[in-house]
């Protein structure tokens, strides 16, 4: 299993647009991804759940993934949320 | 930082119909304008539109959230439409949005990403979503959230600093996949008292401490709550069936179905929600369609219960054929004692008319054991059942075994009767499972050739094999009974009394069916016994309301007198509302009037070959007269301990 940590560096935090964007970058690949935050799994593949969690600029969050092409979806995920998120 | 601070009354509007995107955008601001949150309208305007451009705001299910970021902004605020017939707003799921929140935000602060986590967090909850769009009124709307708020914010303090802090961890507290619950599970097992609860139990806490929604229904003993809806279940990522028992399985076709042991559910819920997100439960096929729900519910009776009532179809088919024939066979040997012939063993068939009667009556009598297991097949098996039973009814009654195919003079009796059409109905039934493999050319030939060709060689071969077990059980218990002597009043006790303790359930049949194996057998006193057994407690009861007035309530004296009637024709059910009001003390006072008649009608060796009937067979009883004392005693017994036994009701 992948698993990365990742501090959120867009300032709005994870908003709706980031959310989606990510939504549509885990969809690109097979394996399960989910952000870890708190102790709490919020499915990465749920744009509702990631908006809901409202996770803010500055957070360190995990990211996990599993399956087939863990390595590759763990790793392009987390250099998305390193990279501000297009913000 | 509350929703409902947030929302004003007047920047709701409900039942708003929208042509397009654009409409129901202009809709919101012009909303937010009217309440004086906006400073700047075209610059509001403008940073609207942009975000919109840059990717709809639509989130999908019918839900969208449009919003922007910027100095025009005068006060954090939301406004609210809903827009009964939808309206494209390109939602990623292609369905027109119906619920349409805007955020305004001001460009400083984290207003914006709060109020989104918080709207989301509540929006994942579908029937409150329903409910907001068929609130009546902007303030029906208000009070809405305000509940949901407080449901799901309970910490909350009115100081902004906490509920900052409250929000995001409720919020992460249940994510869902679109709103939909991500986890079904259903639960049952056989019993339905602990385990169903406990596997439930384990699986909720497992899915909120891993942050999944769940759902989980119970097939309990009370029937099934929480049942999951067809919606849930088309959009949830998979079901976990944690069952000792069948559950309704139709529903679930072509869904990921994860299908384990109840106890899998207490000890391994993390293993099984874990299997179901990842989607590793296999696709659910369900053989036969949903068809078969009404099946499987009926699967869901114990064992005992199956088993009791297709004995009763058994008997309920063959009594017609037992009560007619034993009067015509007991008229038969009525008219010969008039008739004065000799008690010889051609008693009964002494006189034409006599043998008319004996003759007829046998032929119906002796369809008993072949009526009684064809049905018990039918029962289990459907039509397929029905030959093989009849078959193996036929065989136990005429005794065929390997060295006498075609039959002996001594019969298998009732109990290879039944072992004929229990054993026979579930090979049929298993058969018939077998038989889904063979080709579909060949359907049209398992009723007509393909059942009944293998049916009648299991079956005959089945028979012929158990039958001389069968034959010496059966003889053996003749001989005992005949050996009884005096022990008998006690057996006549017992059964008199098994007769009233349920009035008409199991054990009040089992006395019954007990009598009916007798008169196959030959012995008759065992049926008269019960027969007199049946009757006493209507009769008790009609005659404690007819002298004791003061132990009864105004409608139960009313009824009384239909009670004669009942207890004279030997329905004993009649009993069942005064039993059923006073348990306690009608039952045992019935119960001893019952087994008093049953003792004194065996004792004075009372006999009676028609099952049924009541005071109308009394002609067909021998020794009839002191039958009469024997039901007129016990009935006097049971009133008597009626008197004693209950209370002056007060009226």
């Amino acid at each position: 299993m992948f698993s990365e940590k990742v501090t959120l560096v867009n300032p709005q935090g994870f908003h709706m647009r980031p959310a989606s964007l990510l939504v549509a970058e885990v969809g690109k690949f097979e394996s399960t991804v989910k952000i870890i935050r708190n102790g709490n799994e919020i499915p990465g593949n749920s744009l509702m759940a990631i908006m809901a969690a409202g996770i803010k600029c500055g957070e360190e969050i995990e990211v996990q993934a599993e399956g087939a092409d863990e390595e590759a979806a763990g790793r392009a995920v987390v250099d998305f949320i390193a990279s501000g998120m297009g913000d | 930082m509350r929703i409902t601070d947030l929302l004003a009354p007047e920047a709701i509007e409900l039942g708003v119909s929208a042509a397009s995107k654009s409409d129901a955008i202009e809709k919101l601001i012009s909303l937010h304008n009217g309440a004086g949150n906006l400073s700047d309208v075209d610059v509001y305007r403008e940073a609207i539109l942009a975000r919109e451009a840059g990717g709809t705001t639509a989130i999908g299910e019918g839900m969208a959230i449009p919003h922007a970021k910027t100095d025009a902004v005068a006060k954090p605020a939301l406004a609210a439409i809903t827009v009964p017939d939808g309206v494209d707003y390109e939602a990623p799921d292609g369905q027109p949005s119906k619920l349409i929140f805007m955020i305004a935000a001001p460009s400083d602060g984290e207003v914006h990403l709060e109020v989104l986590a918080r709207l989301m967090t509540m929006l994942m909850d579908v029937d409150w979503r329903n409910q907001l769009l068929t609130a009546g009124s902007a303030e029906e709307f208000l009070k809405l959230i305000d509940d949901k708020e407080r449901e799901k914010f309970p910490e909350e303090e009115p100081a902004e600093e906490a509920a900052n802090d409250a929000a995001p961890a409720a919020a992460a507290a249940a994510p869902a996949d679109d709103g939909a619950i991500r986890v079904l599970a259903v639960t049952a097992c056989p019993t339905g008292i602990a385990h169903t609860y406990m596997a439930a139990e384990a699986l909720n806490q497992q899915a909120e401490k891993m942050g999944i929604s769940i759902k989980v229904e119970t097939n309990g003993s009370g029937g099934a709550k929480n049942i999951l809806t067809k919606d849930e279940i088309a959009a949830c990522d998979g079901i976990i069936v944690a069952a000792d028992k069948n559950v309704e399985m139709a529903r679930f076709d072509g869904r990921p179905v994860l299908i384990t042991k109840v106890a899998d559910g207490i000890n391994k819920p993390e293993e099984l929600i874990n299997q179901v997100i990842e989607g590793k439960a296999p696709v659910y096929a369900h053989s036969g369609g949903a068809g078969e729900a009404s099946d499987e519910s009926a699967e869901n009776e114990s064992v005992g219960r199956k088993v009791y009532k297709h004995l009763m179809e058994g008997v309920s088919h063959m009594l017609p054929f037992v009560v007619a024939g034993g009067i015509f066979i007991a008229l038969a040997f009525l008219i010969d004692t008039i008739m004065g012939a000799p008690q010889d063993g051609n008693f009964g068939s002494n006189t034409p008319i006599a043998a008319w009667f004996k003759g007829i009556g046998g032929v119906s009598f002796g369809f008993m054991l072949a009526i009684l297991a064809g049905y018990i097949g039918r029962s289990i098996a459907d039509r397929p059942g029905l030959l093989v039973g009849f078959v193996g009814g036929a065989m136990a009654a005429a005794g065929c075994t390997f060295a006498e195919p075609a039959g002996q003079a001594v019969s298998a009796g009732f109990l290879g009767a039944l072992l004929a059409g229990f054993a026979g109905g579930y090979f049929m039934l298993w058969f018939e499972k077998i038989c889904e493999h063979i080709p579909q050319a060949l359907d049209g030939m398992k009723p007509m050739l393909i059942y009944p060709l293998v049916g009648l060689a299991f079956i005959g071969v089945f028979m012929c094999a158990v039958n001389p077990i069968m034959i010496a059980i059966n003889v053996g218990i003749g001989n005992f009974l005949t050996s009884l002597g005096n022990a008998k009043i006690l057996l006549g006790l017992l059964l008199g009394g098994m007769m009233a303790i349920d009035m008409g359930g199991p054990i009040n049949k089992a006395a019954y069916l007990f009598g009916l194996a007798s008169i196959e057998l030959g012995n008759y006193d065992m049926m008269a016994a019960v027969m007199i057994g049946g009757m006493v407690p209507p009769l008790a009861i009609a005659l404690a309301c007819t002298f004791f007035k003061d132990r009864w309530t105004e409608t139960e004296l009313k009824s009384a007198p239909v009670n004669y009637i009942m207890g004279l024709s030997f329905i004993t059910e009649g009993a069942i509302p005064y039993a059923a009001a006073d348990p306690l003390r009608v039952i045992p006072a019935c119960v001893v009037g019952s087994a008093v008649a049953g003792a004194i009608s065996m004792a004075f060796g009372c006999t009676l070959m028609a099952p049924h009937g009541g005071i109308f067979v009394f002609a067909v009883v021998g020794n009839w007269p002191m039958y009469l004392v024997a039901l007129v005693v016990g009935a006097v017994v049971g009133a008597l301990m009626l008197r004693i036994l209950k209370k002056p009701v007060e009226k």
